[in-house]
């Protein structure tokens, strides 16, 4: 056993150390993208094979008055076209409580971009030639465009079942709001307008479809196998064993991928009708117009507080442009003020919030969920206030921080956390109080936030009664390697690379001899996949079980092999040892676990995670619920050209209360990308319409995402902690909490170097050159 | 978005592409790096059903000095052949610089100067720095040679004055009388995005005064465009801070800006005023053209 390292020592009453994670192991599946030999769901192919297109519609809001599809049948290469009378016509969505979509339009489109037709052809040219051909007859309707006035008595109504074309209403109050604020010492409110962004991941959606003897089989770059295969079974009545879906590599996802499309749903009709594998896709122009990008808001947040900044209560009262569907958008609704009790601690707090449908495409979830938009809003509004009280900002949120072992107002409970900690270190890596003694260069500034978010969601999309994560290890039969098979979803964020890691800290195994099967319905047990920042935590536990479960089978048999009882062994990195007598010899994994095989048979392991029952018992009370938060700070400096309003994030710092890391290079990784992408939707990011509801900008010229050059230098720190007991080994979530306070921070940097609001994202050039050139004509005036 | 069918042709000289040309003359587009026609194509926006190639004509990638002539620039000569090429860098650093500004590093590979001047983008980069340098356009076609000064060569978006059966085959930039020229672009991104404003001035100052002037403007109008009253106003005066702000005043009131999802009028405007004295300043301060 070559390059095995045996230990010389006791090791009983060391200080036991990780040796699987907490290491920046090489992620698993680095060489294959990095080679370009790893296969996306658009690179696949099968004999036989169809391409399918969507016929879609160019007008935001029309009746449809007649199909005519004989044209495009008669071309050649044309296989079939459908329309809405060859598809199921039950309404879906991915929350029950909104299903709202049909597979194909039948009376009526709802933004440029709906559904209409699909074609399935011999090649791709052939669709396009075929789409042209169809003839819709369209009677056009008066458009919904604007979400701040489409609940006015006048408006076209988008949905029947939804007067005033409002989606989703809430109101939650809790504590004595009223009261407090009459109770406090200042009281002020402030307005902010948030932008549509999209998350264009770098991978276009796909879809192949083969359904074949009564049974579907589906590849899709997906973020999560079960709910398009619950969503895809429920659609065409099929039972869900009979519903298989593979996700390939996946190319990017950032919650815009955890939802089935039009793809996945006229790609089976298709294929079911030709009897052939038929591949849809989204090009860049389409994905931009089915969107299901970050909602667009408007946010109004009132605080009273103490003379010393002590928050009593908070009122958030918003207005969320849905588009057209539902999509994740409830659960958006939910999250957007849900999550905001969580890095201060108050009382008393109401939140109001209507979310509207709009003849636009519809809007979903994007990493943050709902979060970072109304997180900008309250950052900056508690920068206002601090400089209404002459308190300066770290130490306005110190005195309100979230502590240890609390909970919020409205219902969730916290264990771990390290806000006031963290706090503390962005005020010492950034030079903070020198910084605000001495002052800065002209144009020059510094402004930091909070940030906090869910280590995973506490429930499920649908209601079910599964738990929430699952997962198979089976050694193989001479011990040399270890197959976890899990449906975590890895979307480029690192899964695979962890769980592996994972899985061979709990079998006292090494992750160089792992293996992986995921992302695929029929081979590897239920996990409800990425999204909520759940994957390392959820999955994370049943890794741990079924590993440990390994682990106890293997030392069983180690200690019938050793003459040993298995309590007195231990194993580690593969190596199976004594841990009372250092002299006995040890032995391998390998050949403990083979005699197992010849034994026993296969060696198996299984691990589940359900989470607890979680949350308060009010109107939307399991949304923003986690078993554990991650919180941070962020701080950003920027230099404004007073001339042009330009701004450069000169550096920009995070710290991450992230628990126990896995791997350290991934969690950077995350940090950074998080941060990029808040960054990028902080200065320039934004969809936008023209007045007749179509997307100007539906590529990536004219949509701007930050480049390698536009990204500040970024100082991403830690505060090190293991005390979470709700996750394994105190983990906690890395992926979305990042891209929480970057918005405000900025925005409160821009204010602290020239000296204005800017109430609207992108915080745009032209934004700070406008407020900037205001702000002059309002000194002159007062001369 | 999918490449409509065409036939492709690679002629073997000048004569022979321009013939083709005129053979097809309704239906025939040059390629050169493509950048700007194949994204149009797979949009729908054109369909020419021959693409005529000038890659691999002789002569039309190269970047020398001529005596007597000038800085020549093959038109197939890519904007990373004028970002590195040592003959630009040692005469006009301020043309390698401002086509350093373009695009991303990737278009700048493929795209070619001549590209850059007949898709005639009112943001393109080259037009303006090569305007204030007095650059001029060979064309040949059919019925010979002739030069067009850069300025010139633009009638409209996306429209210049080249018949159909005509391409540029080199960009002549002049000795230069001018001791300082630059180009400053202000884009909303740090690479590939197009200029909200460009400004490029050329100045010849001689004892703290301007002797000539020459500022072209590119994104604020229809095509790229000189400002010309703004060169007026310069040539002649003594140079003070005062006069720079004057002049990037003139040239915002002679700019024609549109708004669009990019940037308002009132703030091109603004940009214009700002960075023509950026301009002009870092012209005048920095002693070579």
């Amino acid at each position: 056993m070559e390059g095995i390292r045996y230990p010389k020592e006791n090791t009983l009453y060391k200080k036991k150390e990780y040796t699987q994670i907490g290491q920046s192991k090489p992620r698993i599946d680095g060489v294959s993208k990095a080679t370009g030999a790893g296969k996306y769901c658009g690179d696949l192919k099968f004999p036989n094979m169809l391409y399918g297109k969507m016929l879609t519609s160019p007008h935001a809001h029309a009746k449809i008055l007649s199909i005519d599809t004989s044209a495009a049948e008669k071309i050649p290469g044309v296989i079939k076209v459908i329309t809405h009378k060859d598809v199921p016509s039950l309404k879906y969505g991915i929350s029950p409580a909104r299903w709202d979509e049909n597979v194909l339009c039948i009376d009526k489109v709802r933004f440029v971009g709906d559904k209409v037709a699909a074609v399935a052809c011999v090649d791709e040219e052939t669709c396009y030639k075929a789409l042209k051909a169809i003839k819709v007859e369209y009677e056009v309707l008066p458009a919904v465009l604007n979400y701040r006035t489409a609940m006015n008595e006048d408006m076209p109504q988008i949905h029947d079942e939804y007067p005033r074309n409002i989606n989703t209403e809430i109101h939650q109050l809790f504590g004595d709001v009223d009261k407090a604020l009459e109770e406090a010492y200042h009281v002020r409110t402030d307005v902010f307008e948030g932008q549509r962004t999209y998350q264009c991941p770098i991978e276009p959606h796909s879809a192949i479809s083969i359904w074949k003897d009564n049974k579907l089989t589906v590849y899709s770059s997906t973020q999560s196998v079960h709910y398009f295969q619950y969503y895809i079974a429920r659609e065409f009545g099929l039972k869900m064993g009979d519903v298989r879906v593979i996700r390939p590599l996946v190319g990017g996802g950032f919650g815009g991928k955890l939802e089935p499309t039009g793809l996945e749903f006229n790609g089976a009709v298709l294929s079911k009708l030709t009897g052939r594998p038929v591949k849809m896709f989204y090009d860049r122009a389409e994905m931009f117009a089915h969107n299901r990008g970050r909602h667009q808001g408007h946010y109004e947040i009132t605080t009273g507080v103490t003379k010393e900044g002590k928050i009593l209560a908070a009122k958030a009262n918003f207005v969320l442009d849905g588009g057209a569907y539902t999509s994740l958008g409830i659960a958006t609704a939910y999250y957007a003020g849900g999550l905001l009790p969580l890095t201060y601690d108050f009382e008393n707090y109401q939140f109001d919030l209507m979310r509207m449908y709009t003849n636009l495409p519809a809007c979903g979830a994007q990493r943050g969920h709902g979060a970072p938009q109304p997180k900008y809003a309250f950052e900056s509004h508690l920068d206002n206030v601090a400089r209404d009280l002459g308190i300066d900002p770290i130490e306005i949120r110190k005195r309100n921080a979230r502590q240890p072992n609390t909970n919020t107002c409205n219902g969730m409970g916290i264990q771990s956390c390290h806000l006031t900690e963290a706090l503390e270190k962005i005020e010492t890596i950034t030079d903070w109080k020198a910084k605000k003694e001495k002052g800065l260069p002209k144009g020059r500034g510094i402004g930091m936030a909070t940030g906090s978010f869910v280590t995973g969601a506490g429930y499920p999309i649908y209601r079910n009664d599964y738990p929430s994560s699952s997962c198979m290890v089976r050694v193989n039969e001479d011990g040399t390697s270890a197959t976890l098979y899990a449906n975590a979803i890895d979307i480029g964020q690192g899964s695979d690379t962890v769980l592996c890691q994972m899985t061979a800290e709990a079998m006292g195994y090494r992750y160089e001899n792992m293996k992986i099967v995921t992302g695929d319905t029929e081979t590897a047990p239920l996990d409800f996949g990425a999204y909520s920042s759940r994957q390392t935590a959820y999955c994370g536990w049943a890794c741990k079980r079924a590993g440990e479960e390994i682990k106890a089978k293997i030392l069983e048999t180690a200690g019938f092999m050793m003459h040993l009882p298995p309590e007195d062994l231990e194993c580690e990195e593969g190596i199976i040892f004594s841990k009372s007598r250092p002299k006995v010899e040890p032995i391998t994994f390998e050949e403990a676990a083979k005699k197992y095989f010849i034994i026993k048979g296969p060696l198996v392991g299984t691990g589940v995670y359900t989470v607890p029952r979680l949350g308060g018992y009010h109107k939307g009370a399991p949304v923003a619920t986690s078993p554990s938060y991650s919180f941070c700070t962020q701080a950003a400096e920027v230099q404004v050209d007073e001339e042009t309003g330009e701004v450069d994030v000169i550096h920009a710092w995070d710290v991450h209360d992230a628990g126990q890391i896995i791997n350290p290079a991934l969690m950077k990784g995350q940090v950074h990308g998080a941060f990029g992408m808040g960054i990028s939707e902080t200065i320039m990011e934004e969809v936008v319409f023209n007045k007749d509801g179509k997307i100007i900008n539906p590529d990536v010229g004219g949509y701007r995402i930050i480049t390698a050059l536009d990204m500040p230098d970024f100082t991403n720190d830690l505060i090190p902690s293991n005390d979470e007991p709700a996750t394994p080994w105190g983990l906690k979530e890395i992926g979305e909490g990042s891209n929480n306070p970057t918005m405000g921070a900025v925005r409160n940097a821009i204010y602290d170097a020239i000296g204005v609001n800017v109430a609207s994202l992108p915080l745009s050039y032209e934004k700070v050159w406008r407020a900037i050139k205001e702000k002059k004509e309002k000194e002159q005036a007062a001369k | 978005m999918y490449l409509p069918d065409f036939d492709y042709y690679v002629p073997a000289s000048v004569a022979e592409a321009c013939q083709l040309l005129a053979e097809n003359i309704d239906c025939a587009k040059v390629i050169s790096g493509g950048t700007d026609l194949l994204p149009k194509m797979k949009h729908g926006l054109l369909s020419p059903q021959i693409l005529v190639s000038i890659k691999k004509i002789p002569g039309l990638r190269k970047i020398e000095y001529v005596q007597g002539k000038g800085v020549v620039i093959g038109a197939a000569s890519t904007i990373n052949d004028i970002v590195f090429s040592e003959v630009v860098q040692q005469k006009y650093p301020s043309v390698s610089n401002a086509a350093h500004t373009m695009a991303a590093n990737q278009v700048r590979h493929s795209g070619t100067v001549g590209g850059n001047l007949v898709s005639a983008v009112p943001s393109a980069d080259m037009p303006p720095i090569l305007m204030a340098l007095n650059a001029t356009a060979t064309i040949e076609g059919p019925n010979g040679q002739r030069q067009l000064p850069v300025e010139d060569v633009f009638c409209g978006p996306s429209k210049c004055l080249l018949e159909k059966s005509e391409i540029i085959t080199e960009i002549i930039i002049p000795d230069q009388a001018m001791t300082g020229s630059t180009y400053f672009k202000f884009a909303l991104r740090r690479a590939g995005a197009l200029a909200v404003v460009g400004v490029a001035a050329a100045v010849q100052v001689e004892n703290e005064t301007i002797k000539d002037a020459r500022v072209a403007l590119g994104a604020v109008a229809p095509v790229p465009m000189r400002a010309k009253k703004t060169e007026e106003f310069l040539i002649g005066k003594k140079i003070s801070d005062e006069l720079l702000e004057e002049a990037g005043k003139i040239a915002a009131a002679e700019c024609k800006p549109i708004t669009d999802f990019r940037a308002s009028e009132e703030y091109r405007r603004d940009l214009v005023r700002i960075y023509t004295k950026r301009a002009l300043c870092k012209a005048i301060d920095q002693g070579h053209v």
